[in-house]
């Protein structure tokens, strides 16, 4: 059973509004005004009930920057400091404000971002930190906690979208501690119907008619989607878990259905030129039309790019200014289209990097205080939360850890934070635990 | 031969360039802090040249005279010193990205300076093509840029020839272009070794690493690089100690490190014995015994060798040979009550026959 909390905090997307499509499909089914429709497919035929739907459906875009990008060389700068590494800081669009120097997009839309300065959270290794930062509470014994895009599939999920409701885009199926991560539970309890559909890297080795004329990319994108029909569904008929099989089997139906919007190539050839050539920004503009198309979550990954151990400023130099290039592009692209309000964009990583280099060229994990960026759907933009000290050591204002972060992005996205759920053999537990404030200065 | 140690000075950060005076009593060091010092080796005492970059200083060399000192930096500007005087004489903005590294022409007539950004230029990240010449020759009597020449970003290293009369640059995709100093825009020669440069199939969707270090030998036939192999796991920092040497008119291998020889880790320095049979090369250990070591030049072999516990960046023999330098850092420690402790470290070897 699960308590939904009715009270609704400033900032909050109504929730009324975001429920719509379920109060409609339950009056289908229960001959209310929509009683002419008796069919699941027959009610998102109606046109009426199909427009307000599609306007209340909220949408997440979370750009997992996994290995975790360093706060110095984004957004929270130390030029001068012993900290500062080589690159300096550029005024923003916020007065009072410097981005690194490797962000001039970002810093020309300051306005429009969130930028969070002061993330303070417990776990300093990879698989502990992603699986903290994914689930948003600490790992509890007795259950596993769905993470985010499960969470959000299961209370944000279309009933009727061809389009899967957790998709994951990753080019690497491997990545050490993130492969481990990835090999788990996502879903938890909430079941394999909630797990993500996933694209990327070994997820695209089946035959498929082969051509020299088709790019490689393109030929893994069109393997993903076979090779996930054939494997997940076989693998789904072995676990004997029949509801899952028949989700596993609706999605791949709604896969195949829109296999088109998991070709790169089918972009637009501008779009892509604009976000620039790498496999991340390409997939961050397929998120951004998949979100176009009706998917409410979608997670872009790119390995374990960020983990920058060696070479931290000789690898930092090429993925922020990626970074930056597709921040800038799907933040602007996503308003001019009027998704914005309804799609919270996140760009961030399993904790910061240490303010000292080691020896190695590198920044090691730094969990103490760290960055990350979040806009959209309904919360405030332009303002910078937060703040390290002068070396960027210690959060010196206003340190929020995972629960405050997950509680803001449930209020964001209209979801009650603090639902109370008590399962049969299972200990009771919220979504967020110790009802932890959401990051109030980013809720309007 | 055999290694041992002789001095060892700290430095407020990480040095990332060194030049040494004739007399190998007097070092100067570009560091990370943007500063150059001219270092006493005996004592440790260093003193600061009046100029400063803007970002990391990565490199500097002295001209014969002994006068002038010229350092490069990450901001992308050299800077002609005054030795004497510690006060700049000259600032060029000699590129839009860093100054990577810094080569001095034996004759002093030249300095080569060598840049560019990796960004991504493909699905795979392959390097995107420099908007601007990533190799720039200037004299260095006034600070003209005298030539310019393409190469793919990031451009690692250079060298000039014992005659002064070639360039040689290597990138992080291994691959070396070699020019007349003021000729023909087009390489006189160029090859590529993969053997330096890592794809992160396991864990990390870009390249990595790259010839960190170029070094003509002194008969002018040969031309040495260093770096690391590829790695397994592009974060660990594990790829194999790695040179090669190169007929470089004809872009052909002819020795390389020999198995067994090697532990793991970037090699970033690399410098020829005055008696032109030797070199060592030197960087960071990630796994194995030694991080600097001296081969002989003929057959390749690894003569001796010594665990600094330190980066190293840059590494000079004094003008005799009996004194190696080895500059570099420590891992660069957290603060104590809000101060930062020194990470540089000048080492200086005694060179024993």
């Amino acid at each position: 059973m699960m308590n939904e909390h009715p009270a609704h905090a400033p900032g909050e997307c109504p929730t009324d509004e975001h429920k719509l499509h379920r109060r409609l499909f339950l009056k289908g089914l229960t001959g209310g005004t929509a009683a002419a429709v008796t069919s699941f497919s027959g009610l998102f035929e109606n046109p009426v009930f199909a427009a307000e739907t599609k306007k209340a459906q909220k949408h997440c875009i979370l750009l997992w920057l996994c290995g975790a990008p360093s706060q110095f060389e984004t957004w929270d700068p130390k030029p001068g400091r012993p900290s500062g590494g080589p690159f300096g800081s550029i005024p923003t669009k916020i007065p009072g404000v410097h981005f690194s120097s490797l962000m001039p997009h970002c810093a020309k839309i300051a306005d429009k971002l969130n930028i969070v300065r002061s993330m303070k959270t417990a776990q300093s290794e990879h698989l502990q930190a992603i699986t903290l930062l994914q689930q948003g509470n600490p790992e509890r014994p007795g259950f596993t906690r769905p993470t985010l895009g499960s969470s959000i599939s299961q209370a944000m999920g279309q009933l009727d979208t061809a389009l899967p409701n957790f998709i994951f885009i990753d080019p690497i199926p491997g990545g050490n501690e993130f492969e481990t991560f990835k090999a788990g539970n996502w879903a938890g309890w909430l079941g394999a119907e909630h797990a993500p559909v996933r694209l990327g890297g070994e997820y695209t080795q089946f035959k498929n008619e082969t051509s020299d004329t088709i790019p490689l990319h393109d030929k893994e994108t069109r393997e993903t989607l076979r090779r996930f029909l054939t494997r997940k569904f076989e693998r789904d008929r072995r676990s004997k878990i029949a509801s899952a099989q028949n989700a596993a089997f609706e999605r791949l139906k709604g896969l195949s259905a829109s296999a088109h919007l998991f070709d790169v190539n089918k972009l637009s050839p501008k779009d892509r030129e604009r976000y620039g050539p790498g496999s991340f920004a390409q997939h961050a503009l397929m998120a951004r039309h998949l979100v176009e198309n009706g998917a409410p979550f979608v997670m872009v990954a790119n390995g374990m790019n960020w983990d920058n151990h060696v070479f931290q400023h000789e690898i930092h130099q090429m993925l922020v200014p990626e970074l930056d290039r597709v921040l800038f592009h799907l933040v602007n692209d996503l308003e001019e289209r009027g998704l914005l309000e309804s799609t919270l964009v996140v760009a961030m990583g399993e904790f910061g990097r240490t303010p000292w280099l080691n020896a190695a060229r590198g920044r090691d994990h730094y969990p103490n205080a760290w960055s990350m960026m979040m806009t959209g759907c309904g919360l405030k933009r332009g303002v910078i939360t937060g703040a390290t000290d002068i070396d960027g050591v210690e959060v010196a204002e206003k340190p929020y850890n995972e629960q405050n972060f997950f509680a803001t992005i449930f209020k964001a996205l209209g979801i009650d934070p603090y639902a109370e759920y008590d399962l049969p053999g299972q200990p009771t537990f919220h979504r967020v635990e110790n009802r932890a404030e959401p990051i109030r200065d980013l809720l309007a | 031969m055999k290694l041992s140690l002789a001095y060892d000075q700290k430095l407020d950060t990480g040095i990332l360039g060194l030049a040494v005076d004739a007399s190998g009593d007097r070092v100067f060091a570009a560091c990370a802090d943007g500063a150059i010092f001219e270092v006493d080796i005996a004592s440790g005492r260093a003193k600061a040249f009046e100029a400063r970059h803007e970002s990391y200083a990565s490199g500097c060399v002295l001209l014969p005279d002994g006068k002038t000192l010229i350092s490069g930096g990450y901001d992308g500007n050299l800077i002609w010193h005054d030795v004497e005087a510690r006060k700049s004489v000259r600032t060029v903005k000699a590129h839009p990205f860093w100054s990577w590294q810094l080569a001095l022409s034996p004759d002093g007539a030249h300095v080569a300076s060598v840049s560019g950004q990796y960004l991504p230029g493909g699905w795979k990240y392959e390097p995107a093509e420099a908007q601007e010449a990533c190799v720039k020759i200037l004299e260095t009597s006034g600070g003209k840029l005298v030539a310019e020449y393409s190469h793919t970003p990031p451009v690692l290293s250079c060298a000039f020839s014992p005659d002064s009369k070639h360039v040689a640059a290597a990138n992080m995709m291994g691959e070396v272009r070699v020019w007349e100093v003021t000729g023909s825009r087009e390489p006189v020669s160029k090859w590529t070794s993969p053997s330096f440069t890592s794809w992160g199939s396991i864990k990390t969707h870009h390249y990595c690493g790259g010839i960190y270090a170029l070094a003509f030998s002194p008969d002018g036939a040969g031309l040495v690089g260093c770096g690391m192999g590829a790695m397994t796991d592009p974060m660990a920092g594990n790829g194999k100690m790695t040179w090669q040497r190169w007929d470089w008119r004809k872009g052909e291998k002819i020795n390389e490190i020999k198995d067994g020889q090697h532990g793991s880790g970037l090699m970033e320095a690399l410098a020829w014995h005055p008696d032109a049979k030797h070199f060592v090369m030197a960087g960071k250990q990630a796994q194995g015994t030694w991080n600097a070591a001296i081969f002989d030049a003929a057959d390749g072999n690894l003569v001796t060798s010594v665990d600094t516990k330190k980066r190293i960046t840059h590494a000079r023999f004094a003008k005799d040979g009996s004194w190696l330098i080895l500059a570099g850092a420590n891992g660069q420690p957290a603060p104590k009550n809000g101060i930062w402790p020194p990470w540089g470290r000048l080492q200086v070897y005694r060179v024993d026959a």
